[in-house]
């Protein structure tokens, strides 16, 4: 029965995502150009074992993951805050997620812009520094602050979808646990740590893998902010794999990057979906 | 667009696409066939595209202009040009100029009316012209910006990029290192007279730009930048002027033609779709096109229209025309700057000295020049 | 983290104003002063960039980044709106947007929810590496796979001239189902989905079965319910997703009558001309539809909806 209920996704997603993954695949055994007349050709591993001596994929790849180190604690234990403060049934409770959410859907090249001002030599950051007696910064031009300030951003970005997502993860709650708890004494911290934390659990398994998906592949902001620099200290792996499929136009090797970068994101995913469990 | 399919009886489908997308747009376009007949794009894409045989060359339907066209667009038109034949039509002319505040001059004791006309010279004016919040000289150092910068130097040095068959590396000749060592002394020298190491001003509102925000004296700018901050701020217009390309043997500077249009090789249509591109160079038509892109006419006989009486400036950039270098038309090009830009930036910030940086680039570019 | 636990409580609140009916509820600043504070901080705080923006929205060109930051406009003008929606094609592009998100929510809300709830809770053999299978698509650069996914949007077969194989037309490109056709079935929905039934109790669908329900009938009546906030997430992520993509509908339409939002937004950012006012008003109209299916779904979200039948 449960194999019927799942048919129509499966059947979906094995035909418009998996089948491209797989012809994904297939190119990072070749030389592919779009722009070329012949098609793809096979060229055996010769892609990956290029990747061996990359250097620019191997800081890349560090990038990657410092990236996504510095932004999900953030993006994580903000959100949780946020939702435990607009988790009430209250009137006018609606205006405040619906602010808070808003970074979520705001369109992304357009307030990359105001962040671009934001964290310019004459943007709003340094004229507050500034205001209190401190010295401008060149946040995105700084080899030593860029990655922090695109991180800044995308905690700010990541925030609402977080946030929504704790919120229906703490009305799957059941009410009686807190009466129960109650009834045993238990103070608000108590009733927080033992019931509110268990009870978040899954929501939680899935918002920690859910931000390192997105997190790993990440890239407009990237593009908008630094395009990658200075010198390299904001290009994460996919801004890397996007030049090479169409700048330079060689579709294999990105596509051998990609699926390094896939291994990379499946082996986190998995180990923490079998740490913090499936929760039967 | 309406007034093109009213005069020849046709029907466009125009699609937009923001420059930065075009070559995602394309290459989907081109593997699934469905590229379209005419389609704009930066000249550095130009010998790449031709290599993979997927450009109809033009050289049969110049012919057919009118001389005078001809001659009015030449200046222009080479840059269009891979081994010969023309494959690009440019839809208007880029380049580059340093600007200057004459207030700033004048403040710090420089005659405004006889800028530097040396890079020498520059560097001098600009340790005059740095102060504690005011930086002397700015040159473009942005992402793929400093090697057009680099190329500008490089060329006023009396050497270029590549060999004239485009097969070899000259850039790490000693007229590249020294060059390079000029741009290097700019940000790392004693005194440094630059700051900004690696802003994108093309990607900033022209309010705040260092020249309109009055943190530099003198910045390097496009023609579209130098109308965009005399709009955002009329009220500097005439504190602003610009210097005529600079020398060390040679004047000097980066510029060519801007994104052109390009026509499929496999389009069925090919009749109508240079009908638009010769309406697209079309002497109103280009005009406008200039004027809403802040560029330089593609056609000579435009500095004496409207927009050049409008935009003073431009007049500057039109004088500047022959002293223009472009980008060299080799297939690899995009690549081997990329390759180029990313040891230029090693370099400014002093991670490597100019002829270590300029030979590392050297040594990955060959491979990617003789095709792998 | 101080106040989030001194003043918790879907317990609380939900005790004594159940969900159902709750007639005394009033504004919050009345209610909790103290809450109300850190929420108001907290959401000035969150909003700080799109403030800039609104205020950007209404200055004209001479105000935008002047040097001495002013948030409020000297000469406010809705100049920049009406730029938008006159040359941008905003209107027509909303519209597009919002059929083409309508449809992806539709789909997500039911086939997602559906094979999340069997992953959960009618796990079979092969289940497991089934569902592996699908969220590890969503792991994929997208550069890898935007290729081969536009082949198959032009081989679509019947439509677009094409015949059976896909042959001799164009498929769906160029159309508004070829825009949604990504987004139909999102796999990492179907992951939330697992996830949040995983979260509710076992008893209750047993209870059900042993009354002589059905599969089908036990997640209707029995999970669904309970899941409502399940849906509204799922209901939002969907249309966000559809209303942000740029890329996907970049490649795959090329006219003005199949243009999206984001397409619309694009041309007055394109690099080296960017139209400041006309690009943060667009900005600000296009996310407006967002808010309000933000609102209406959010709604679900309302402490102590977990009551009915659940046992602790």
């Amino acid at each position: 029965m449960g194999a019927l209920f799942v048919a129509p996704a499966a059947a979906y997603i094995g035909i418009f995502h998996l089948f491209p993954v797989v012809y994904g695949l297939y190119l990072s055994f070749t030389r592919y150009s779009p722009l070329d007349r012949g098609g793809p050709q096979l060229i055996g591993i010769d892609n990956y074992v290029d990747l061996l001596s990359d250097a620019d994929f191997h800081k890349s790849v560090r990038v990657t993951v410092q990236f996504v180190a510095e932004v999900l604690p953030f993006a994580v234990a903000i959100a949780l805050g946020l939702a435990l403060l607009a988790n009430r049934s209250m009137r006018g409770i609606g205006l405040f997620r619906a602010g808070l959410f808003l970074p979520r859907i705001v369109p992304l090249a357009a307030v990359s812009l105001i962040w671009l001002w934001l964290y310019s030599p004459d943007g709003w950051f340094n004229h507050l520094l500034g205001q209190v007696g401190l010295d401008p910064r060149n946040w995105l031009l700084d080899e030593g602050t860029a990655l922090h300030a695109v991180a800044g951003m995308r905690v700010w970005k990541a925030l609402g979808g977080n946030m929504v997502l704790f919120l229906a993860g703490l009305q799957a709650i059941p009410r009686t646990l807190y009466e129960a708890a109650t009834v045993d004494g238990a103070n608000s911290w108590q009733r927080f740590r033992y019931v509110t934390l268990p009870g978040l659990r899954p929501v939680t398994t899935y918002i920690v893998i859910l931000n390192i998906v997105y997190l790993a592949q990440s890239f407009a902001e990237i593009f908008i902010l630094t395009g990658g620099g200075p010198l390299r200290s904001t290009t994460t792996t996919n801004f890397l794999i996007y030049e090479e499929a169409f700048q330079n136009n060689r579709f294999g090797s990105a596509s051998a990057m990609a699926f390094v970068l896939f291994a990379l994101i499946f082996a986190f995913s998995f180990m923490i979906l079998r740490r913090m469990g499936s929760n039967r | 667009m309406p007034e093109f399919e009213a005069a020849n009886d046709a029907e466009l489908d125009v699609t937009f696409v923001p420059w930065e997308d075009v070559s995602t747009r394309l290459n989907t376009g081109f593997a699934g066939g469905t590229a379209p007949d005419v389609f704009g794009h930066g000249p550095a894409a130009a010998a790449g595209l031709a290599e993979s045989d997927r450009l109809e060359p033009l050289d049969g339907f110049i012919e057919l202009l009118e001389p005078s066209d001809l001659e009015d667009l030449a200046a222009f038109l080479v840059g269009g040009q891979v081994n010969g034949s023309q494959y690009m039509v440019p839809l208007g002319g880029e380049g580059r100029l340093i600007a200057y505040r004459k207030d700033l001059f004048a403040d710090a004791g420089l005659d405004p009316d006889d800028p530097p006309s040396t890079w020498n010279d520059a560097y001098d004016a600009a340790v005059e012209l740095t102060s504690g919040d005011t930086a002397g000289l700015i040159l473009q150092t942005g992402e793929i910006q400093r090697v057009q910068s680099f190329m500008g130097l490089l060329g006023s040095e009396g050497g270029q990029l590549l060999s004239d068959d485009g097969a070899e590396v000259t850039w790490n000749s000693d007229a590249g290192v020294r060059a390079l060592e000029y741009f290097v002394r700019l940000h790392q020298g004693d005194p440094a007279v630059s700051d900004l190491l690696g802003a994108d001003f093309a990607n900033q509102p022209a309010a705040q730009n260092p020249l309109a925000t009055g943190s530099a004296a003198m910045v390097m700018v496009t023609s579209g930048q130098a109308v965009q901050i005399a709009r955002a701020r009329p009220e500097l217009t005439d504190q602003i002027a610009l210097i005529q390309p600079m020398s060390s043997a040679e004047a000097e500077m980066f510029g060519g033609p801007g994104p052109g249009l390009f026509m499929n090789k496999d389009s069925g249509n090919k009749e109508l779709a240079w009908a638009f591109m010769e309406f697209m160079l079309s002497a109103d038509v280009s005009e406008s096109y200039a004027q809403v892109t802040g560029q330089i006419p593609v056609r000579a006989s435009a500095k004496d229209g409207d927009y050049v009486a409008d935009e003073p400036l431009i007049a500057s950039f039109i004088e500047a025309g022959p002293n223009f270098v472009g980008s060299p038309n080799v297939p690899a090009w995009v690549e081997v700057r990329n390759v180029i830009d990313q040891h230029l930036e090693r370099a400014l910030h002093a991670e490597v000295s100019p002829r270590e940086a300029l030979d590392d680039a050297a040594a990955e570019a060959g491979p990617l020049l003789s095709g792998e | 983290m101080m106040s989030v636990h001194t003043s918790r409580g879907p317990g609380r609140i939900g005790a004594r104003w159940p969900a159902v009916r709750r007639p005394a509820t009033r504004w919050i600043a009345r209610r909790r002063p103290g809450t109300f504070l850190v929420l108001m901080i907290a959401t000035v705080l969150v909003m700080m960039p799109f403030l800039w923006m609104l205020s950007i929205a209404f200055k004209p060109e001479a105000e935008v980044f002047t040097s001495v930051p002013s948030m409020l406009p000297a000469d406010p003008t809705f100049e920049n709106f009406s730029t938008a929606w006159t040359s941008g094609n905003v209107g027509r592009a909303m519209i597009n947007s919002t059929m083409v998100a309508g449809a992806a929510v539709l789909v997500n809300c039911t086939f997602a929810v559906l094979a999340g709830y069997a992953f959960a809770k009618l796990p079979f053999r092969g289940s497991t590496l089934v569902f592996l299978l699908m969220i590890s698509t969503a792991m994929v650069p997208v550069a890898v796979t935007l290729i081969p996914l536009f082949l198959m949007t032009k081989g679509f077969p019947l439509v677009g001239g094409n015949d059976l194989l896909g042959q001799d037309g164009t498929g769906l490109l160029d159309t508004l189902p070829g825009v949604v056709l990504p987004h139909l079935i999102a796999p990492l929905n179907i992951f939330l989905a697992r996830q949040y039934f995983f979260g509710l109790d076992d008893d209750l669908g047993e209870a059900a079965r042993i009354d002589g329900a059905s599969e089908l009938t036990t997640f209707w009546r029995i999970y669904v319910p309970l899941a409502r906030p399940l849906v509204a997430v799922v209901a939002i992520f969907s249309f966000t997703a559809v209303w942000d993509d740029f890329l996907w509908p970049l490649v795959v339409t090329s006219s003005m009558e199949a243009e999206t939002v984001q397409l619309a937004l694009s041309k007055f950012l394109t690099g080296g001309n960017v139209m400041y006012g006309p690009a943060m008003a667009g900005a600000v109209l296009v996310i407006l539809p967002v808010v309000a299916v933000f609102v209406f779904n959010q709604r679900s979200f309302i402490a102590g909806l977990s009551d009915g039948g659940v046992k602790g």
